[in-house]
């Protein structure tokens, strides 16, 4: 419920969002003070969000208030953007203009060169190499851009599968299948007893399925000052032919993920397996309802994408020090400490990118997977993930991304058409914000 | 208003000695204005300004400068003449976007006025009792705001969880409220649902106005209650029906609500599934060409769309009564 009550607040946001762009004004004044205020050596520094905050959870205002007792000159404020990622970054770009945009603010990591190339984003280069040793170095890169870096990375978000083990071994599946045609074959059997051991998500296909893609190598590469551009890859071909045998077999539910259908197939025992990122673990819980509770375990992808064992990134995010900020110092100093505050933002859903101290997995995250210590497969797949790198202006290719593999979800379209329309909206979005591309 | 009385205030001013009551006149314009001025002063803050911006800002292309694989880090305006609106009257999205509410507008406006006209009669006939009950709670679905019933009916639409669904499979009736050839329809059962007793208010107001005497002539003359409603009523709530139509028809264009909240359960609603989609999704760079300059142009030439169907639709209207 919780998930999908986000979403409805999401919308709620995005029609506000149009009154905003029809009264040609997007700022509110949400306590987004200008953090330029610095009385008597006092500064203040603003942050915002898109963390869960949700009940149970360690509160960001409460992780902030620890930092801001023990920093009387460097004040955090901290604020929480209710909405998506698309509408928050409309926001900060219209409040980097008009400076009053905080000093820092989540950005995903496939966002990151969008935001840097609309010019939101400051070089923090000098006072982040003091801090490059607390985080794992992949995740470090992902907050740069072009070499400098703009920020520290704050979590991760490898993917992994999700599956139930008692429905499976009821279905005399005793293994998951860890090739491409016997995970097929199992599917289909699981199928004709009316369970799911796979879910093809059509609203999440741009951010899933381009992970999973790309696990056996990446669709954006830069050659000089320009960008070659190849979405149809090996791994698009392996990903589009998984999902279209399944989709033909009708062995995989369409459910879309954010939608409440998607909760319902869990609760009532349907779905028993699905790829998912790291940081849906608490969010599938409440998904659940509590179905299976104790049966859910987590494992490693198989080689089902023509990835050889490998996996790829659905999300995860870093923190970025934007233009507008006064005080990039005091703010990076904040941030090193919010990032290295493991516990919390594990609480938070998180797979922390900081190696300063070892994530435990919480225990009613353990009490629902089978005791199993998740955290550590998350770790695991972390560490066996894909390079890739996302281009600027990647959010058009998502929505195109979706909008393709919803099509494919009711047969009036392909999976393959998802990874073709990828190519053109990719090129066409370089073309149109002024950058060179390589055909 | 103002300037029809004041220019009677001068003639009765100019028969009087002339320059005192001037300085009246003075003042009473003043005054006008003071009144006016909370109004007036909001208006153009958040109204016409922006209009002036947003048409300022559509010569205007957000394009990076200072090369390199990622720009140099900073978006410029550049200038781009008619090229913003170049690219929207030839894109195809922005004609299937604009075929979709013109579709719309024509099915659903013409359902949802009949159906309104129909209850308000029903209402201010004889036939029905309790009329206050009837008439709140055919009002009371406009009492929810457009994304909150939108939210509800996309639970009922849920081909997994809807009780709706379930009890049409019951009696044998499957439907998909989300396939392709649906899902549209879908959207203008929502509209429906939600403006059909508003608009039933507006025809009431107007039966209610209409002097009961001609009602008791008819009876003399021996019309019965059907006569009468077809006779006198009718004719009698025209203007009322064309202000009904043109809010209605200038709301239907600017489709938005219904077709993003929906899009949450069926994801092939494309980003530029209606004009007002387009505009927002093209503000925030999910589509491509993305940022204000287009999505500018794409609210421009929509709004222009839009006015000329009420002009005509006025036109039409205004032929039709004259004949």
């Amino acid at each position: 419920m919780v998930s999908h009550n986000k979403r409805l607040v999401a919308a709620l946001a995005a029609v506000a969002a149009m009154g905003m762009g029809l009264a040609g004004c997007g700022s509110d004044t949400a306590g987004t003070d200008n953090g330029g205020s610095s009385d008597g050596g006092k500064v203040t520094i603003t942050y915002m969000h898109r963390l869960p905050d949700s009940e149970g959870m360690t509160l960001v205002k409460d992780i902030v208030a620890k930092w801001n007792k023990e920093h009387p000159d460097i004040q955090v404020t901290a604020t929480k953007f209710d909405g998506k990622a698309s509408e928050m970054i409309k926001k900060l770009e219209t409040d980097v203009k008009s400076g009053e945009a905080p000093d820092l603010a989540q950005v995903g990591y496939a966002e990151l060169p969008e935001v840097f190339t609309k010019g939101m984003l400051q070089d923090v280069s000098q006072y982040a190499d003091q801090y490059k040793d607390h985080y794992a170095a992949g995740p470090f890169s992902l907050a740069q851009v072009g070499g400098k870096t703009y920020g520290l990375p704050q979590d991760t978000g490898p993917l992994v599968y999700f599956y139930n083990k008692a429905e499976f071994d009821k279905l005399g599946i005793t293994e998951v299948p860890q090739t491409e045609s016997d995970f097929i074959e199992a599917a289909k059997k699981a199928a004709a007893a009316g369970k799911y051991i796979m879910s093809y998500q059509p609203d999440e296909a741009g951010n899933m399925i381009s992970g999973l893609a790309g696990a056996s190598g990446g669709w954006y590469k830069v050659d000089g000052d320009s960008w070659v551009v190849n979405t149809e890859t090996d791994g698009s071909k392996a990903t589009a032919d998984f999902y279209q045998q399944l989709l033909d077999a009708k062995a995989v539910t369409t459910n879309p993920r954010w939608d409440p259908s998607f909760d319902a197939s869990i609760k009532n025992g349907q779905l028993i397996g699905t790829v998912a990122a790291a940081w849906e673990a608490p969010l599938f819980i409440t998904s659940s309802g509590g179905t299976g509770a104790g049966e859910w375990q987590v494992t490693q992808l198989g080689d089902w994408f023509g990835n050889a064992g490998k996996t790829g990134p659905d999300g995860g995010s870093a923190v970025a020090v934007l233009k507008s900020s006064k005080h990039p110092k005091e703010a990076m100093e904040f941030l090193d400490w919010f990032n290295t505050q493991v516990p919390d933002l594990v609480s938070q859903g998180l797979v922390p990118a900081a190696t300063t101290e070892d994530a435990k997995t919480p225990s009613d995250w353990s009490n629902f997977f089978s005791k199993q210590d998740i955290m550590k497969e998350f770790k695991d797949a972390n560490n066996n993930m894909g390079d890739f790198t996302y281009m600027p202006g990647f959010s058009a290719v998502v929505a195109k991304m979706n909008e393709t593999a919803a099509k494919a979800s009711d047969g009036s379209g392909k999976v393959a058409d998802v990874f073709s329309e990828a190519q053109t909206t990719s090129v066409d979005t370089l073309k149109n914000l002024g950058l060179s591309v390589k055909e | 208003m103002t300037a029809t009385t004041q220019t009677a205030k001068t003639v009765v001013a100019k028969r009087a000695a002339k320059p005192k009551a001037s300085d009246a006149a003075k003042r009473e314009n003043r005054t006008g204005w003071a009144f006016m001025a909370p109004f007036g002063i909001l208006f153009a803050l958040v109204f016409i300004l922006p209009i002036i911006w947003a048409i300022y800002s559509s010569f205007f292309r957000q394009v990076t400068v200072g090369g390199g694989a990622y720009g140099g880090g900073e978006l410029v305006n550049k200038f781009v003449g008619l090229q913003n609106f170049q690219y929207v009257v030839t894109s195809g999205n922005f004609w299937a976007g604009v075929g979709r509410v013109v579709i719309y507008t024509l099915v659903q406006v013409p359902i949802m006025i009949i159906g309104a006209l129909v209850l308000a009669m029903l209402i201010d006939s004889y036939i029905v009792k309790h009329i206050t009950a009837f008439r709140l709670s055919y009002f009371l679905p406009y009492a929810i705001p457009g994304v909150v019933a939108s939210i509800i009916w996309v639970y009922l639409y849920n081909g997994q969880i809807s009780p709706l669904v379930k009890m049409l499979a019951a009696i044998g009736i499957k439907v998909d409220f989300f396939a392709d050839n649906v899902v549209l329809a879908s959207m203008a059962n929502i509209t429906t649902w939600t403006f059909t007793g508003y608009n039933m208010l507006i025809f009431l107001a107007a039966l209610q106005a209409i002097p009961h005497d001609l009602y008791e002539a008819a009876r003399i003359d021996g019309a019965n209650g059907f006569q009468i409603a077809m006779r006198i009523k009718l004719p009698n709530v025209r203007a009322a029906a064309l202000l009904a139509m043109l809010l209605s028809i200038v709301g239907t264009i600017q489709l938005f609500n219904e077709p993003q909240v929906m899009a949450i359960s069926d994801p092939s609603i494309s980003k530029s599934y209606t004009p007002m989609m387009m505009a927002l999704n093209t503000s925030q760079g999910t589509l491509t060409p993305g940022g204000d300059g287009p999505a500018s142009a794409v609210a421009i030439v929509m709004a222009l769309i839009a006015g000329v169907l009420a002009v005509v639709y006025t036109l039409v209207e205004r032929k039709v009564n004259a004949e």
